[in-house]
């Protein structure tokens, strides 16, 4: 009996010890995003903003921006991710314009400036107190600088037909083009955006917290009825020891103490 | 070496003494490093990788290694006997077993700091999924954790039946004093409420090693459920950490004040039913994560409720103190503290209670001070009220009053400005669990950060009053006049089986009338 416990013992000890992760899916590897915090955009990206005037991105970053990546005809999260920035830029009590800017920026090489303009038409309208919009700008671009600067920051999506599959966040670039913070999600805590922009205007990197949140929630109603059983079964026997151990204490009769007296 | 193979329950208690301060003093070291780190806004000793495993190792040790066996497993391996009149507890052998168990899942929880990637990082309560994903020790935390569970129940089980079956002649069960009747509760807490702990770090465990998808969504497992099966032990885990410390100021507050305490029977029924209503009230925790709107009204409602048996047993005490003889002594100043500080915890979990008010305060510096009001500021004074207590019982020594005084005000002035400043730095909006912090929050932390080193300085000179005490001048059996059975009928240090003879019973615990008498007549058998 003895022994039992003690190789059922080892054998959970070693798997503790072995620390094999699992890894869901390979194919989840090209998509996402790859942090590279603390690392610098290329100074050399061209793009073209909503009025059509090309401009070299670096030399536009004077203070900390938020780079958002989206394509404008986006059918998925991006309508969600655009509309969480419009919240966030009306929420937080910093300023845009005075004490950030927002960037964002297509990353589907077929889009024109002109739909840029009437997209940033629409959001800032969506932005719930008195803005500087001129400080919100909305980029198109070509091939090869969508693809330099996607590298840069780390952003891996992939074309399917019109439509691309990938990864909502927002990141934060300090005033010398350097990436200082991943957020991850659609909705932002104004808290957060704060933080985050106090850190890049000194230049200051921080961890990313919590991505895992925001992967989607799939769960497998299957499985769930499977570890759902398994509790009902474990509270089941807890109760029933419990209570017998009650019943017993109560009403098994009390032996007599033996003890040695010293 | 005897000490090792012991199955005297006054030598466990002291090992367990031994062993429960050694990680509370790590720990607090912990504690003090991240006040450290937050003396600024800003990096300033730890990278924030660093800060989330040591708030995670600070919280593991001070929840699994001293809180929870802290009060029990000490003062009540080394008082429940003699207070209700036994000579031992049921299962001695059990007893040492548990104190293995309680020493190998403390040395787990530290081997994580040796290998791998280090300490777990997820905080104490090892949410899923992050708990599954993250390459740190966590599964030897959880392992530890787990072990750790188990010395819990073992020692809840033996108290359960040394009360039922080894009370003295004479006592009822409305003659036992309130200790035990703290440690009745909490028994049935921990033989209920510990294995589903166990079960979920086992969950955690399988889906790290073998891939079984329970909490993790990309597996196909539910993240919200393992926040339900967590806080189905953990809540009712607050209630192991704070009832047996209630036990403690019921047995210190009437020796010192002459008098029988206030309500007797009222705070046992309280003591129960603290321990049935702490069941239900575990979503309290999970306002933010999801779950449907009425369940979190039913579940407010709940929390509301078990406020009312704490509040009752906060006013018997104080009723105690009405016109009684008080003698104020060092215990007596920690059963004191107890009560100022465990009053502002508990209301302010009135403020967490609140599902409204819960929204905005979740997650910020006002729960860290809220609940370090009720652990430390609670279940730590009475630890230590519990030790200069029964020192004279346990060693046969008096330490020195005047430090005793001394180190506590120090203690209590420091713990009260290293915690309130939490409560309106959370009001303001300081998250928790961060390294760093807005500029705005600076002077608060600032407060925080100095009272932390007037809290050690206090704590220091409480030890060291405490180890120097082992050469003070030699105490005689009942210093503080108590009427109870460990004081009344057992020499200091008591005998191996306590008792020359095993007392009837006939007075009540907490029978003061013509109490010196009643002392004088016992010693002189």
């Amino acid at each position: 009996m003895k022994l039992k416990f003690t190789l059922l013992f080892l054998i959970t000890l070693s798997f503790s010890y072995a620390q094999q992760e699992f890894t869901p899916d390979e194919n989840q590897e090209l998509l996402g995003i790859y942090e590279h915090l603390d690392e610098y955009i290329p100074d050399d990206l061209v793009f073209t903003n909503e009025n059509g005037e090309e401009v070299n991105l670096v030399s536009m970053i004077d203070k900390p921006t938020i780079l958002v990546l989206v394509y404008y005809t986006c059918p998925g999260i991006c309508s969600p991710l655009l509309d969480g920035v419009a919240d966030v830029i009306g929420k937080a009590e910093i300023e845009l314009g005075k004490d950030y800017q927002v960037l964002t920026v297509s990353f589907n090489e077929k889009e024109t400036y002109e739909l840029a303009k009437s997209k940033k038409k629409n959001y800032v309208s969506q932005i719930k107190r008195e803005v500087d919009e001129s400080h919100w700008h909305w980029m198109v671009g070509d091939s090869i600088n969508i693809a330099r600067l996607c590298n840069s920051v780390g952003f891996k999506f992939k074309r399917e037909g019109d439509d691309f599959i990938h990864a909502a966040t927002i990141m934060i670039l300090s005033p010398e083009a350097k990436i200082t913070r991943y957020l991850y999600g659609t909705y932002f805590l104004p808290f957060d955006v704060k933080m985050a922009v106090a850190e890049a205007a000194q230049g200051k990197s921080g961890p990313t917290i919590n991505k895992v949140l925001n992967y989607c929630f799939s769960y497998d109603p299957e499985g769930k009825k499977y570890v759902f059983n398994i509790t009902k079964v474990s509270a089941t026997i807890i109760i029933v020891f419990a209570l017998g151990l009650l019943l017993y204490l109560i009403f098994s009769k009390r032996k007599k103490i033996h003890h040695k007296t010293v | 070496m005897s000490w090792l193979v012991t199955e005297d329950h006054k030598r466990i208690a002291l090992m367990y003494f031994y062993a429960i301060s050694g990680f509370f003093i790590v720990a607090f070291c912990l504690g003090l490093l991240m006040r450290l780190e937050l003396i600024a806004p800003g990096r300033q000793l730890l990278d924030p990788q660093i800060y989330n495993q040591v708030f995670t190792l600070h919280g593991v040790i001070m929840i699994f290694l001293f809180i929870i066996p802290g009060i029990p497993a000490v003062f009540g391996n080394f008082s429940l006997p003699m207070l209700i009149g036994a000579p031992d507890v049921a299962f001695p052998k059990l007893n040492l077993l548990s104190w293995y168990l309680y020493v190998l899942g403390g040395l787990l929880a530290l081997s994580t700091l040796l290998f791998g990637e280090g300490p777990a990082d997820t905080g104490w309560t090892f949410y899923a999924p992050y708990s599954v994903k993250t390459g740190t020790n966590v599964s030897i935390a959880v392992l530890a954790a787990f072990i750790l569970g188990f010395s819990s129940i073992l020692t809840g089980l033996n108290f359960l039946v040394t009360m039922h079956r080894m009370r003295a002649p004479g006592m009822t069960w409305f003659k036992m004093p309130l200790f035990p009747w703290a440690l009745y509760a909490t028994s049935w807490i921990q033989v209920l409420a510990t294995p589903v702990v166990g079960i979920t770090l086992m969950m955690i465990i399988a889906e790290r090693t073998l891939g079984i998808g329970l909490f993790d969504p990309a597996l196909g497992g539910d993240p919200v459920l393992y926040q339900h099966l967590f806080w189905i032990y953990s809540h009712p885990a607050v209630y192991i950490m704070v009832l047996p410390a209630m036990g403690i100021v019921s047995e210190i507050i009437p020796v010192f004040v002459k008098k029988s305490i206030f309500g007797y029977k009222v705070i046992v029924y309280s003591s129960l039913a603290i321990a049935f209503i702490g069941y239900f009230v575990w979503g309290h925790h999970m306002y933010t994560s999801g779950m449907s709107g009425e369940a979190r009204i039913i579940f407010s409602i709940l929390t509301f409720l078990v406020s009312i048996p704490s509040a009752i047993k906060v006013f018997n005490w104080v009723s105690t103190l009405y016109k009684g003889s008080i003698d104020v002594k060092p215990p007596f100043l920690y059963a004191l503290a107890f009560i100022f500080q465990f009053t502002i915890g508990g209301l302010t979990g009135l403020v967490v209670g609140a599902l409204a008010a819960d929204i905005h305060v979740h997650d910020t510096y006002f729960v860290v001070g809220h609940f370090h009001y009720v652990m430390f500021g609670g279940t730590g004074f009475a630890f230590l009220g519990a030790i200069h207590f029964w020192y004279s019982k346990i060693w046969g020594r008096n330490y020195n009053i005047k430090w005793a005084n001394i180190g506590f005000a120090i203690l209590f002035i420091g713990f009260n400005l290293v915690y309130f400043p939490m409560l309106v730095l959370g009001m303001m909006g300081m998250p928790r669990r961060y390294y760093d912090y807005l500029p705005e929050f600076t002077l608060s932390n600032q407060v925080s950060t100095v009272g932390s080193w007037i809290m050690a300085i206090g704590l220091f000179i409480v030890i060291v009053n405490l180890i120097a005490g082992r050469k003070g001048p030699k105490a005689s059996s009942n210093p503080w006049g108590s009427v109870t059975l460990d004081w009344t009928h057992t020499e200091s240090p008591p005998s191996l089986y306590n008792f020359k003879e095993i007392p009837t019973v006939t007075r009540g615990p907490y029978d003061y009338r013509d109490y010196e008498d009643y002392i004088k007549e016992n010693h002189k058998n």
